[in-house]
């Protein structure tokens, strides 16, 4: 019972931060219609961005949370302005094979910077926690939980209440109503995707207080992200932190009493019985194209 | 068109002949490697160049027809032959199942899927064992399979089933099926409603092309004499045939043999000493090829033909 109960906590913890990152995935689907295979890259560089930062000037993760968020976000905009533009009104396959060599070059020329090493962050409070009857509590694992939660709403918030929040939802439901009324539809795409940038890398940033970070580290992640949001509903933020919390939980569940390595393995049973059960979920208008 | 199917013979013959003229044992296993990337290319290309649903996880029915004819062999003590046989059913019967859930999705959805589940496949082979206590797939050790046959036999197994195979893609590209496929590609809906049954012509060449790449795996397996999950399930072989079809020229019959000889030599070339170098630059390729050259080399020369 402890141990499941202890699962059920792990498994939130780490859901807040699939929650965040997904949200940023599911935000560029939801107005661009792109499926960016380069998300966990994104992940990556926000998790080495603190990394660096504590190796070598000894800045506290948490603190370089904004180096994280400004050099990830700013990287998205680049992205989105030289490449990502040029294909957002082509079929749906043309911008994912885009995102899919931006994925190559991003990881092997991490590779080639940093080596395939396994590196960690080690600080005052690692490994630290306080026990609640017979659970444990890290505390590095709260903070990052309760920051990658306030990130998602606050997305959220922003999305619903901000005029510029407005300007992209305006532009992610009729692009050419939106151009009528005055909206720059490629600002608009180049802030959202620094936006959902910004976001995932400071997942990155926050993941690098607790667990291993290594250049090839991206591809699961972006699996996790699209299986989260198909859970929660593709370009629907408050679907992403349900289905965030839902996977993290499930995940925390294999990893108790059948094998952590087969992660991505329950990811995709979970995804290919959401198929099978609620195609309609992730079918229908909506749908690429 | 008969121009191509003569040179394609003579190239063939020339193949056939060559071991006659007493080559060293370093240009066969080349030429094997070109062969067996011809052949998945070619056979990559069966299901994503001619429907357009790009296929993230093809790597899953090498993997599996790595691992079928490895276990036969080893375990069941299957002959070769029979071996690579009922891999390539075994893995078709497996994409009939996978196929039918996800060739309802469309574009990156499917992308996204396939490659979900080619990672989710090498994660069970790599943690089957140690996850139900048996020994079965052997994780990470991997499998050694006995060695019985020089440089040779591999080189004429190759050239004959990727023979066989651009012969299937050739007569496929120019029958009802094939264009039943390219219908597919070019409005999917309006075939639905002129009468074809999509989604089984969709299901039938994925699970083609699941056997074809599956049988391939299989004498992969025996070639290398030692497979390994992280190896045989590499996403970096599903890369490999998405840029050398994409290189060559999807939806085409020969596209993908020339962009698989040409990448394939590269690969030898520039891949196996600097992998992470050659990777970034299969990235760059992508993209240029992507947004520049979206009809690939071939598109390229039948353009100047145009023109002219």
């Amino acid at each position: 019972m402890a141990l499941t109960l202890q699962a059920l906590v792990t498994g939130l913890l780490m859901g807040g931060v699939y929650a965040a990152y997904s949200s940023g995935f599911s935000l560029i689907f939801g107005v661009m219609n792109i499926v960016n295979i380069f998300h966990g890259e994104l992940i990556m560089i926000g998790a080495f961005t603190t990394y660096w930062m504590f190796t070598l000037y000894h800045i506290d993760p948490f603190l370089a949370l904004p180096v994280s968020i400004v050099s990830v976000g700013a990287l998205g905009y680049v992205i989105q302005r030289v490449l990502i533009n040029r294909v957002v009104e082509a079929p749906p396959m043309i911008s994912y094979l885009c995102t899919f060599g931006v994925h190559l070059i991003l990881s092997n020329l991490a590779l080639l910077l940093w080596s395939a090493d396994f590196r960690t962050v080690t600080t005052s409070y690692s490994g630290v926690g306080f026990s609640v009857g017979p659970i444990t509590v890290p505390i590095a694992r709260l903070v990052t939980f309760l920051i990658a939660i306030a990130t998602t709403v606050g997305l959220h918030l922003f999305l619903e209440k901000a005029r510029y929040g407005k300007a992209i939802r305006a532009a992610s439901q009729d692009k050419e109503m939106a151009r009528l009324v005055g909206i720059d539809i490629k600002k608009v795409y180049a802030l959202t995707f620094a936006l959902g940038a910004a976001i995932t890398g400071l997942a990155g940033g926050l993941l690098s207080t607790y667990y291993v970070i290594y250049p090839q580290m991206g591809l699961p992640y972006t699996i996790i992200a699209f299986c989260v949001v198909v859970l929660g509903g593709m370009g629907y933020i408050p679907g992403a932190l349900i289905g965030g919390l839902l996977l993290g939980v499930i995940q925390s569940l294999t990893a108790t009493y059948l094998n952590s390595g087969l992660s991505v393995a329950i990811t995709f049973i979970l995804l290919f019985i959401i198929l099978i059960l609620k195609p309609q979920g992730i079918l229908g208008r909506g749908i690429v194209e | 068109m008969r121009i191509k199917l003569f040179t394609g013979l003579v190239v063939f013959l020339a193949l056939l002949a060559f071991p006659l003229a007493g080559a060293e044992g370093y240009y066969y296993r080349t030429l094997s490697m070109i062969f067996l990337w011809v052949g998945l290319a070619s056979a990559w290309n069966l299901t994503s160049g001619f429907t357009g649903y790009i296929d993230f996880g093809a790597v899953a029915y090498f993997g599996i027809g790595n691992y079928a004819t490895a276990l036969l062999m080893t375990k069941a003590g299957v002959p070769f032959f029979p071996s690579i046989m009922i891999s390539g059913v075994l893995s078709g019967l497996i994409a009939l199942f996978i196929g039918r859930y996800t060739m309802k999705l469309r574009g990156a959805y499917f992308g996204i899927a396939t490659l979900a589940f080619a990672e989710a496949a090498k994660q069970i082979v790599l943690e089957f064992d140690r996850t139900f206590k048996v020994r079965f797939f052997e994780g990470s050790d991997g499998i050694t399979l006995p060695i019985a046959h020089d440089e040779t036999f591999f080189y004429y197994t190759f050239l004959v089933v990727v023979g066989l195979i651009v012969v299937l893609v050739f007569t496929i590209n120019r029958n009802k099926f094939g264009y039943a496929l390219k219908a597919i590609k070019e409005a999917e809906d309006s075939a639905e409603l002129a009468g074809v049954n999509t989604r089984r012509y969709k299901v039938s060449v994925y699970a083609l092309t699941a056997i074809l790449i599956a049988v391939l795996g299989g004498i992969n397996a025996y070639w290398l004499t030692y497979i390994s999950p992280l190896d045989v399930f590499s996403v970096i072989h599903t890369i490999n045939m998405i840029i050398m079809a994409l290189f060559g020229g999807t939806g085409t019959v020969f596209g993908p043999v020339i962009g698989a000889f040409v990448l394939s030599i590269a690969n030898e070339v520039i891949g196996s000493r600097l992998l992470y170098t050659w990777l970034l630059m299969l990235g760059v390729i992508l993209l240029v090829v992507v947004v520049f050259l979206p009809r690939g080399m071939i598109g390229l020369v039948s353009l100047r033909r145009h023109r002219r």
